[in-house]
């Protein structure tokens, strides 16, 4: 992903308490609603302005008349 | 001895015969010295020359290449779309006269001469016919011989002076009452640049006898003198009493694309497609719409029905390769991308397949072959602006500030009626730090494609960030 400066937005959903006496979750769903996420450190997500490409060209078709004159 | 005479006559204009309906190269000459403008300023859409301000519809310039002149690239070219009418002279000295050469037309009657002149090659002993040794009185009397020489002098010798005086000697000897005669003189005085008095002749040879030819000939006058919306009348009118007249359905769509109306044009190509499903301008023009309106299998399906028709060209499978890949068939892409470099005919056809190979290496992610791809296209044609943009694009990625500055600027120098590489300057420079450059870029920007919502909102960004200074 491109760096640069831009806006810096969180996505960090609400951290639950670490520690040994968390309530039993089933694993799959909960992960799935809860975003994982490292212990150490933040994540960010940046939304900046990327560069454009060019588009690809569709090349028009040639008229007989205009090949004609190509010719001439 | 005349039977002889008539056929050779009519073999050597054959040889050179362009259908006048088709043949419409405006130069520079005429479009800056052009007297016949009735307004100043036109209102919105019902002029040529300002193509922006119309009822719209269709993909916007994020998705789809502009020319020059600020119109969409359409999908079939004719000898009257190259023209484009740009503002100023130096933007018309800057629009290339063909694909081929970069030169522009600089006046229309010299491509005729050039025309005359190519016909003087096909002879090698002199001239067919001596004009200036031809007695028109004598030959207009006799109304079949005076209309294969008319020809003749029209298309082979490009002769348009004597052409007239035999037109006009013509006309007089059958009392007024010959259409044919009347719509040669308003062909004439189209060639001359005399368009009120062309329009007399086609309006009076229309009175008396109701053609296609001379309902075409006269939208080319209107068209001629700017205005679109009385051609179009005419062609509707037209269709009343030609109903499903396949040409002038096709001029409808011609005019409603030149005012960037898409939406109407499509309408119409489809109705000439009901009418004649062959017509490779409408399969074209249709095809192209649906590949820049994210339908890329269904322009699919249109450009396989030419193969179908037995176009066989570059350009074809070139389109077919871009509609393949964007339509997930990969097993089809490359190999029509082949048969179309196979195909190409000069370096500027090679240049664009090379491009568009660029972009099917981009989408896949091998962006080495993507570079090698656009640098093969600047190999082929050293002007070719998009190239130099998606270079820099790519060499942005790899951390080569300096090297991707450079190549914006070519690209800018070359098409500043593109807003991809003013954008990009903007978001360089702004990346850098050199916000007074980016601004500017920035501005450029807008002024090409004022609906780009990401220059917008970097104008925004830039305008906060001055303010707080």
């Amino acid at each position: 992903m491109p760096e640069g400066t831009g806006a810096l937005r969180e996505v960090l959903p609400k951290q639950g308490t670490g520690g040994e006496h968390r309530p039993a979750l089933p694993a799959q769903p909960a992960a799935r609603s809860r975003p994982f996420s490292p212990f150490a450190g933040q994540l960010s997500v940046e939304d900046t302005a990327a560069m454009v490409l060019c588009k690809p060209k569709i090349l028009p078709l040639k008229s007989v008349s205009l090949e004609k004159l190509e010719k001439l | 001895i005349q039977a002889a005479w008539n056929l050779k006559t009519r073999a050597l204009t054959e040889m050179v015969y362009v259908d006048e309906i088709d043949m419409d190269q405006e130069g520079i000459a005429e479009m800056i010295l052009d007297e016949n403008a009735i307004a100043q300023v036109a209102r919105p859409g019902t002029s040529l020359k300002l193509p922006g301000t119309s009822q719209g519809g269709g993909p916007s310039p994020a998705v789809r290449p502009v020319t020059q002149s600020g119109r969409p690239i359409t999908g079939f070219v004719r000898p009257s779309t190259q023209s484009g009418r740009p503002s100023t002279m130096e933007q018309a000295i800057r629009t290339p006269r063909t694909a081929l050469t970069a030169r522009p037309i600089t006046s229309a009657s010299g491509g005729y001469v050039r025309l005359g002149t190519a016909s003087m090659l096909t002879n090698p002993d002199g001239p067919f016919i001596n004009l200036s040794r031809l007695n028109l009185t004598k030959y207009a009397q006799k109304p079949k011989l005076a209309k294969a020489l008319f020809e003749y002098i029209f298309h082979h010798e490009n002769d348009i002076k004597n052409a007239l005086d035999l037109a006009a000697l013509a006309t007089e000897h059958a009392q007024f009452k010959d259409w044919w005669w009347k719509v040669q003189i308003g062909k004439c005085y189209y060639r001359l640049g005399l368009y009120r008095e062309a329009e007399k002749q086609f309006k009076s040879a229309l009175k008396q006898q109701d053609m296609v030819d001379t309902i075409l000939y006269l939208a080319k006058v209107y068209l001629r003198l700017d205005q679109p919306v009385t051609a179009l009348n005419l062609f509707k009118q037209g269709l009343e009493r030609f109903p499903g007249e396949v040409t002038l359905i096709c001029g409808i769509a011609r005019i409603y694309e030149e005012m960037n109306n898409i939406s109407s044009a499509a309408e119409y190509y489809k109705d000439v497609l009901k009418q004649d499903n062959t017509h490779v301008e409408a399969i074209a023009c249709i095809g192209s719409n649906h590949f820049y309106s994210d339908q890329p299998e269904i322009a699919l399906r249109f450009y396989r029905r030419l193969l179908q028709m037995g176009v066989y060209n570059c350009q074809l499978f070139n389109n077919l390769g871009l509609c393949c890949f964007y339509a997930q068939q990969y097993d089809m892409t490359l190999s029509s991308f082949e048969r179309a470099l196979f195909l190409a005919e000069n370096e500027e056809e090679t240049a664009d397949v090379w491009y568009n190979l660029g972009h099917v290496a981009v989408g896949i992610g091998d962006l080495n072959l993507a570079y090698q791809c656009f640098k093969l296209t600047l190999v082929n044609n050293n002007d070719y602006a998009e190239a130099y943009n998606n270079l820099a694009v790519l060499e942005m990625r790899k951390g080569h500030t300096e090297q991707a500055r450079a190549l914006l600027q070519t690209a800018s120098s070359l098409a500043p009626h593109m807003y991809e590489p003013h954008f990009n300057v903007a978001i360089l420079s702004e990346k850098v730090g050199d916000l007074q450059r980016s601004y500017t870029a920035a501005q450029k920007s807008e002024e090409a494609f004022p609906g780009h919502v990401d220059t917008q909102q970097l104008l925004k960004q830039l305008k906060e960030h001055f303010a707080m200074l």
